[in-house]
């Protein structure tokens, strides 16, 4: 049902959540701003929980960050604090600490709630359509974004061959060392990738300019403004409740 | 048939003046100096050993290399007449669609129905338009209406390369690079393949590089072939360079077609026909029994029947009375996070056995491959046994180390005295004709070459007492094939056990103790070679091919029964 949405209209709806959660620095709000997503996405999109806290876990580290430093680091926190002006006198530094680690999981459930829902074909063609991205731009941004698929296939190759010439099994989670062995090969992988998609889409015609034709480019429908609406009233209704309550 | 002479008048539609291309930091040129012209309406055939340089002499032909791809190139490339340099790559996209060696060099990542539709976008080309182009294209080809939204990287080999030929073709560009189209290909979408690219249309020219040549050269214009050191060695008919040539090319480790074999057989037996045969049934024509008188059978038969048993190899089956090294007891075999794509499989393979894995493109050979050695535990059923040593597909996926050396190295025991190291590093390097290259980076080896590294580093070493090669003889050049024979007979003369996933039914047939073919989900059939191989019903079901002997053999039978 969400991913029917046109992209630009998806990409718009995030950009103002997560504008408005940087800028309203309250812990209620910041929980609103994760739940919103996180139940569109499990009663409309059908993802698991399990998935949606799995993806938060970078995020929640990044946030403990926030946490630890707001809370050990006071004095050396100051500054960190008045960037995103709050200042340490006018809440407690818990309270603080726990908004900026609620923040930063915002910020990746929404950015999760796109990346979910959304098609990047799809979006790097309607980008093109309706905001005229340059193909050559365009096609570049969908090569890295499918980039990340691939590597993923691409490191399940090289494990496989990694096990067997230490005549094991892979495990089912590599092990720390194993993560660091992966990634030179796996850059070299992007690198040769990346070439090798320029040399394919230019030996197929891609120009840097001229006209072209778009297929299977998403259009804007009634369901567009029924989400951009809803999207809207609610986080206005999240914002005005943080605001005055 | 339509071998027919070009006209001298013809215009050329592509040509190299003595180009040669240096790699930055090599010594010495990749290829060249190659000075060939392909004239309009040509469809020409260009054959070289692994390493010759044939794939970046096609890169030179729209401005790839040096433009896109770093490399300092000497003399002049000409398409229709103008010089390459006049028009950047992607200008010359309209005149020619190029098919590259790797399908993952010619796909861009998109989904089916977008990958084939790229070039027309490019061009500007209606919607409307595009969309029939799209729909007839995936017809000719035979992609099911199914895979439009799935991504190309989620299909198996031989599924990209279908998807990276339609891409190619929908392009209708006057001419046509195709560089070992059919490497991953099963048998009967290889022939249906050569059929399509090879269609005769008006104007429009082929220049294609493929190692599988039986139900190709029928439909060539000329062959050119490139010696070791990337310069032309012959060039001509295809009938008389494959008769006239054929010590040169089997010399230089080049495939001819297995009818050139059965000829110089015939020759010797002064039973040769008069025309230079191009298939078996070419080859034979002459000696059908209804026009052959029966001293001219008797003398032949001798002959051909040499030939058949050449093909078929020593295939007796070693004993099944040990306990097996590897073995599948119903299990429900899927790629890592992946489906399940074979269910209730029960194989085991014992020791001095070489199995052949056989089944059309997206089967599930390599999951059942990948489950059987031991790498990925089935999601029902038990794999019992030492985990195998596995070839992948794609040989870059196991090359660890920096240089063709150390990777040699790397595969043996780590408490190896260190001379007896060194001494089997380079009797490996020297067997896989690897020796120039040991400091080389894996990575910038040609297809074939990587494909010997990989090999090399699995039969280097005991460790393994099951070695599950996927597709071993893709990219490989007719020594390559021929070094990877003799290394299976001696691993299994070491009783260690062998499965071979291949579309190669000549090598299956020559090589494998006993076959199996996976289709339906399932193992369709489990015997040997000679039952399987042959079987016209089971071949058609697997959509499979027989080996290119099978003509040879039916006119055997005819002949005992006259």
């Amino acid at each position: 049902m969400l991913s029917a949405i046109n992209p630009i209209t998806k990409l718009a709806a995030c950009l103002l959540w997560m504008g408005e959660s940087i800028l309203i620095f309250d812990t209620r709000f910041q929980v609103a701003c994760i739940l919103v997503p996180a139940i569109a996405l499990v009663v409309f999109n059908r993802t698991s929980p399990l998935v949606l806290l799995g993806l938060m876990i970078p995020f929640g580290l990044f946030g403990f960050g926030f946490l630890t430093t707001t809370l050990f680091f006071q004095k050396e926190s100051e500054f960190a604090l008045q960037v995103v002006g709050e200042s340490v006198f006018a809440s407690s530094a818990f309270s603080a600490g726990i908004t900026l680690f609620l923040r930063a999981i915002a910020c990746g459930m929404i950015s999760a709630f796109f990346a979910l829902t959304t098609d990047p074909n799809m979006a790097i063609r309607s980008l093109m359509i309706s905001l005229r991205l340059p193909a050559r731009i365009g096609y570049s941004l969908f090569a890295a974004m499918q980039l990340v698929p691939d590597l993923a296939a691409e490191a399940q190759q090289m494990r496989l061959a990694r096990a067997m010439r230490f005549g094991r099994r892979p495990r089912r989670i590599p092990g720390p060392l194993e993560v660091f062995g992966l990634l030179i090969p796996l850059l070299a992988f992007a690198i040769r990738r990346a070439g090798r998609t320029a040399i394919a889409m230019e030996a197929r015609g891609l120009a840097p300019a001229g006209p072209r034709t778009v297929m299977n480019a998403p259009t804007f429908a009634w369901c567009d403004s029924i989400f951009a609406a809803m999207a809207a009233a609610i986080l206005g209704l999240c914002a005005l409740l943080a605001v005055t309550v | 048939m339509t071998n027919a002479p070009c006209l001298p008048e013809a215009a050329s539609a592509a040509g190299w003046d003595a180009v040669c291309v240096r790699y930055p930091f090599e010594r010495q040129d990749s290829v060249g100096p190659v000075t060939l012209d392909i004239r309009v309406g040509e469809r020409l055939l260009l054959l070289g050993p692994s390493g010759s340089g044939k794939s970046t002499l096609l890169l030179t032909l729209t401005g790839l290399i040096p433009r896109s791809i770093p490399a300092d190139l000497g003399g002049n490339v000409r398409l229709h007449g103008s010089d390459t340099s006049a028009r950047e790559p992607w200008g010359w996209a309209t005149d020619v669609a190029q098919y590259f060696q790797d399908a993952d060099q010619t796909l861009c990542g998109m989904c089916v129905e977008d990958e084939i539709a790229f070039a027309l976008e490019n061009r500007n080309v209606p919607a409307p338009q595009i969309v029939d182009a799209v729909a007839s294209v995936m017809t000719q080809v035979g992609i099911p209406d199914g895979w439009r939204r799935r991504r190309t990287s989620t299909l198996s080999g031989g599924e990209r390369q279908l998807v990276a030929l339609a891409a190619t073709l929908i392009q209708d560009a006057s001419l046509f690079i195709a560089d070992e189209p059919t490497a991953h290909l099963a048998p009967q979408a290889a022939d249906r393949l050569h059929d399509l690219l090879l269609a005769k249309k008006d104007h429009q020219t082929i220049l294609i590089v493929d190692h599988r040549l039986d139900g190709l050269v029928g439909s060539i214009d000329r062959v050119a072939v490139l010696g070791p050191d990337g310069t032309i060695i012959a060039d001509g008919d295809p009938r008389t360079v494959f008769r006239e040539k054929r010590e040169l090319l089997a010399s230089c480790g080049i495939w001819c077609p297995v009818s050139s074999t059965l000829d110089k057989a015939l020759g010797e037996a002064g039973m040769a026909s008069a025309r230079a045969p191009l298939s078996i049934a070419e080859a034979l024509a002459h000696l059908d029994p209804s026009v052959a008188s029966p001293s001219e059978i008797a003398r032949a038969k001798p002959v051909v029947d040499a030939f058949v048993a050449s093909c078929r190899g020593a295939s007796e089956r070693p004993s099944m009375d040990t306990a097996p090294i590897a073995e599948l007891v119903g299990a429900d075999c899927a790629p890592f996070l992946g489906p399940v794509v074979l269910r209730g499989i029960n194989l085991a393979v014992h020791e001095g056995e070489v199995l052949g894995i056989l089944g059309p493109n997206g089967a599930g050979k390599s999951t059942l491959g990948v489950s059987l050695a031991g790498l990925l535990l089935p999601k029902k059923g038990t794999r019992k046994g030492a985990i195998g040593g596995f070839a992948f597909q794609r040989p870059e996926n196991q090359f660890l180390t920096g240089s063709v050396k150390d990777e040699i190295d790397s595969a043996l025991p780590k408490d190896m005295d260190v001379e007896e190291k060194q001494r089997q590093t380079q009797s490996a390097l020297e067997a896989w004709k690897l020796t120039g290259l040991a400091h080389r980076h894996p990575f910038t080896l040609s297809q074939g070459q990587k494909r010997r590294l990989a090999l090399a580093t699995l039969t280097v070493s005991e460790r393994w007492p099951l070695l599950v090669l996927d597709e071993p003889t893709a990219g490989l050049d007719a020594h390559g094939v021929s070094v990877l024979a003799d290394e299976i007979r001696g691993l299994r003369r070491a009783n260690r056990a062998l499965a071979i996933i291949t579309h190669d039914m000549d090598f299956a047939l020559r090589i494998c103790t006993r076959c199996v073919i996976v289709g339906e989900g399932r193992i369709l059939a489990d015997g040997s070679p000679d039952e399987l191989l042959f079987d016209q019903v089971l071949l058609k079901r697997a959509r499979l091919a027989e080996p290119s002997c099978g003509p040879a053999r039916r006119w055997l039978e005819r002949v005992s029964s006259c």
